[in-house]
């Protein structure tokens, strides 16, 4: 019965708005309604068990449709594999559903699209992965055949080299374009050159070309085992099908491997910011990125991080994009990203600028940067920030692959699965102090990394101009021309 | 992939058996699951179609508004006007600050991009907002004050910011990809003027320049009325509390002129000639070849034919361009192919392929016609896959009450292209029925050399791109 009385308020105020005269200014406006009393939402429970091989088998309940998604996390993501085979992980991800057994890659192409599945495999910096999302009549036999592809992949040699070309392919199309180069350069500059984190997961064209099928026959027989993945089981399961499932896909699944210690991406100490330029002939927009390395979910004060994250740049309502789009018309849009690796990540503002606006452009985001480390965010802001977070949660796990995401952040960056539990009581608490405190300690605005990609015979002297930091040109390789 | 292309977008950004949920009933492999999306619909006095619709599995309630306007209605010298018109609609009303729309709506629960935007197509416009269900009459009061009082806010200096962040989507879009061409290219070659398909939806940089205060004035006395509109309202609400609500904010708005009927969208079955492109890009790594078709639209039968031939040549993993063109010859990189579809006239259907950098743009090209030369004669186990990507495709979709392309969206769609909210609920019939027969048929008749654009991408080292055509009758 909530608000009947409001309503009709409400009616009348309308109403009376209506009848002004058209145009004429009025002297009052109209207040948005406030909220009705809010309807509880529970993160549905994660059940967890485990097949006799080791592997971990997470379930996550939804029958609003006959739709299913399994994914296997698998800890051999780009981080673990040595610098000299930059871009192993990425191929071997691949190539998991080019052949098992008998089976061509054409073949399972075709079993996977007969039964309208969708199914890829790949591997980024984190993990390896197969997923795949079906039906629920046929998703029984989707995830056995995706299980016989993670556990017994045949790698064709012919398929080896053709997929190598397309990372490869990849690599050139991602460098013909402005962010692509850009976000390459970031993190060679932020980390060591012996942090994982430096190199681009797929790997370049030098390390790439060197890859051979033994390397990928290596790397699996050495990484892919049960006992260091997860089997994501989301939708419309109920707990003994998931085990029956799961036990038929996997359980014959044997293989073993030594443990891996963790993985550490050491920062590149600097000091003083560096402004890092890279030329794209003919560009009509900059890609800029404004930012610094170093940020883990396990550290103490990540729910700070993240609430500030959401008032610098998370959203359309936050500073970098009311400042660049709303308020000066740089940008389509701006924002900041809070990329959390283990090992430690990064955290940035990024924006695509027009060409001519792109000094500017650079000194209004760095400036943004230095304002929140040197003033208290406003209490009203923080709350706005913070009730987003929170209350368009239920929102972004409404289909099985964004719940299945959420669960898959926590295995890559090593939260305890029922981290979702209490996730949104945990942000509610984070204080204007808290959101301060995280400012003041771990950003760096006089320390920044600033790269742009764009024209440089438009760009170059105007950024110079701004005496941002020390200015170096790289070349898109990331070798410094100047 | 189908979606990429089918709107341009405010922002860019980095988506049970209850009463009347999509309630499942029996499934078997190789028919389609009973999906059914339950929904009410009224008709307000000034002419506004509510539709609800009730889900209250999750506690989120979705608002959506589908304006019957699009790029299709803009006239010459006004191209990108409905897409400039639309990001005017986030820019603050009579009650409603500039900027407090998102402000209000982000505090309270919704993120822009996946549950809250606007976009324009061809063929309309729509606003959304996903919200918790408590928030339901603040997404209420915000839609009907812009619906109502848009032009009480305007001024020439919200115009100018819309325009320039306009301009910096088409660079970012557009002007500063590789390949970013393509799309107006095809619409062009396919859609010979004065057809309203004929111009991009996000217009020309000279036409965005020239748009005036009094044009966005006009656009809004023509377009932006109740009974030119639908509005959704689904998920975790009560009907008739809603339906109060729903009445007290938009029962006010008075209807407006019936807008001028859409004419000259009727086309010949196939463009009559070949028309081939080439584009020296200084931004391309490696060639790129476009094959571009007049296919039927949306409104025809056909529909459910036109996306499963999509994929059958070169959607699925295992379509055919895949297997000849990237496993096969390994000419391609990479292959796909989709329809945008466009509700009136003709609908695009459009195969690409990727070359390797430095490879001959010829042989990728040759390679690639003799693959769509050769799509007339497909096997009933092709048909399958297609069918099974197609099925899929849409039940996945209907997994999100609002934004876009879930639930609300689909409703909407079925209101304004078919004045049929039921629609959502003949989908799976339509794909079930698609038979062999079907599919050949079309292909013969629309995959055909004089029916189509080429559209050859090859990689310049000039800064400046240029474009030779030729047409062959």
């Amino acid at each position: 019965m909530r608000g009947h009385r409001l309503i009709v308020n409400r009616l009348a105020l309308v109403v009376w708005a209506a009848m002004l005269p058209v145009g004429a200014p009025s002297a009052q406006t109209v207040s948005p309604p406030p909220a009705g009393p809010l309807r509880p939402y529970i993160f549905p429970p994660v059940e967890e068990f485990q097949l006799a091989n080791g592997l971990r088998v997470i379930l996550v309940q939804k029958h609003t449709l006959p739709v299913v998604e399994g994914r296997l996390i698998l800890d051999a993501g780009a981080m673990r594999e040595p610098a000299a085979k930059n871009g192993l992980a990425a191929l071997t991800g691949s190539l998991l559903s080019e052949g098992t057994g008998t089976l061509t890659g054409a073949d399972i192409a075709r079993a996977m699209d007969a039964f309208g599945a969708r199914y890829f495999t790949t591997a980024d910096f984190n993990a390896a992965y197969a997923d795949v999302v079906a039906l629920k009549t046929v998703f029984p036999q989707a995830l056995a055949l995706s299980a016989r592809t993670v556990a017994a992949p045949s790698f064709p040699a012919g398929e080896v080299s053709r997929v190598k070309n397309q990372a490869l392919a990849g690599y050139q199309q991602s460098h013909a374009r402005t962010a692509g180069l850009a976000s390459d350069a970031f993190v060679r500059a932020a980390f060591e050159s012996t942090a994982p984190f430096s190199r681009p997961a797929s790997g370049t064209p030098s390390t790439i070309g060197a890859l051979t099928r033994d390397d990928v026959i290596n790397w699996h027989r050495t990484m892919f085992a049960p006992s260091a993945a997860t089997l994501l089981l989301v939708g419309d399961l109920s707990p003994a099908e998931a085990r029956s499932i799961a036990q038929q896909a996997y359980g014959s699944w044997t293989a073993t491997r030594t443990g891996q210690t963790p993985v550490e991406n050491p920062i590149r100490a600097s000091s003083g910011t560096r402004v890092i330029l890279i030329d794209r002939p003919g560009s009509v927009q900059s890609s800029i990125i404004i930012g610094q390395p170093g940020f883990r979910a396990t550290d103490p004060d990540y729910l700070n991080m993240v609430a500030l994250n959401r008032v610098l740049g998370g959203g359309f309502n936050s500073r970098v994009n009311m400042n660049l789009r709303e308020k000066h018309g740089y940008t389509y849009g701006a924002g900041s990203t809070l990329d959390l690796r283990p090992g430690g990540g990064a955290f940035r503002i990024s924006s695509d600028v027009r060409t001519n606006a792109t000094d500017s452009a650079l000194v209004e985001a760095v400036g943004e940067y230095k304002r929140i480390t040197s003033e208290p965010v406003p209490v009203p802001e923080l709350q706005g920030a913070v009730n987003n977070l929170i209350s368009a949660f239920p929102n972004a796990v409404q289909t099985v692959q964004g719940l299945a995401g959420r669960l898959q952040q926590l295995i890559v960056w090593g939260l305890p699965v029922n981290f979702y539990a209490t996730y949104r009581e945990r942000l509610a608490a984070v204080t204007p102090e808290d959101v301060r405190a995280a400012a003041a300690s771990r950003l760096k605005p006089d320390n920044l990394i600033v790269v742009v990609a764009g024209d440089l015979s438009k760009i170059e002297a105007p950024i110079r101009a701004r005496n941002l930091g020390a200015v170096e040109v790289w070349d898109p390789n990331g070798n410094k021309v100047r | 992939m189908r979606l990429r292309y089918v709107a341009v977008s405010l922002m860019f950004v980095a988506a049970g058996t209850s009463d009347g949920q999509a309630a499942r009933r029996s499934a078997q492999s190789g028919k389609s699951p009973e999906v059914r999306i339950d929904y009410t619909k009224e008709t307000l006095p000034n002419g506004l179609t509510v539709l609800y619709h009730v889900d209250h599995s999750t506690p989120v309630a979705a608002v959506l508004l589908w304006y019957n306007v699009g790029s299709k209605m803009e006239q010459p010298g006004k191209t990108g006007f409905a897409h400039l018109f639309e990001h005017m609609m986030f820019k603050g009303s009579k009650n409603v600050a500039d900027g407090q729309h998102l402000a209000l709506l982000e505090a309270a629960g919704a993120r822009t991009g996946p549950d809250m935007s606007g976009t324009t197509s061809w063929d309309r416009t729509n606003y959304f907002e996903q919200v918790p269900s408590n928030q339901l009459e603040l997404a209420l009061w915000l839609e009907s004050d812009r619906m109502g009082t848009l032009t009480e806010a305007l001024t020439k200096e919200k115009l100018d910011n819309v325009r320039e962040v306009v301009k910096n989507e088409r660079r970012q879009t557009v002007d500063n990809q590789p390949y970013g061409s393509w799309l107006e290219k095809s619409e062009e070659a396919l859609f010979p003027e004065p057809h309203p398909y004929h111009h991009s939806i996000i217009g020309s940089m000279s036409d965005l320049s020239a748009a005036s205060l009094e044009d966005v004035r006009s656009f809004f006395k023509t377009y932006y009325a109740p009974n030119n509109a639908v509005l959704v309202v689904a998920g975790d609400i009560d009907v008739p509390q809603t339906k109060a609500m729903v009445r007290s904010y938009f029962g006010p708005i008075p209807r407006g002129p019936a807008p001028p009927r859409l004419a000259g969208t009727s086309l010949p079955a196939t463009v009559g000639y070949e028309n081939r492109v080439v584009v020296q890009d200084p931004l391309a790594p490696a060639p790129q070849i476009f094959v571009a078709y007049r296919v039927p639209p949306v409104k025809d039968p056909r529909a459910p034919v036109v996306r499963i031939l999509a994929n059958v040549i070169g959607g699925g993993n295992s379509s055919r361009l895949d297997e000849a063109l990237v496993r096969r010859q390994q000419i391609a990189t990479s292959v796909t192919g989709f329809n945008l579809g466009l509700a009136d006239g003709g609908d695009m259907l459009v195969f690409f392929a990727t070359g390797k950098a430095g490879s001959n743009p010829d042989s990728l090209e040759r390679a690639l016609l003799a693959e769509l030369a050769g799509t007339s004669s497909f096997t009933q186990s092709e048909l399958e896959r297609a069918r099974a990507a197609d099925r899929f495709s849409f039940v996945d979709g209907l997994q999100t009450t609002g934004g876009f392309g879930g639930r609300a969206d689909r409703l909407a769609e079925g209101w304004t292209f078919f004045r049929d909210p039921n629609h959502v609920n003949t989908v799976l019939r339509q794909i079930d029925r698609v038979t062999l027969d079907d599919l050949n048929a079309l292909a013969r008749e629309r995959l055909v050399p004089t029916n189509r654009v080429i559209l050859i991408y090859v990689p310049a080292k000039k800064t400046a791109t240029q474009t030779s055509s030729t047409r062959v009758p």
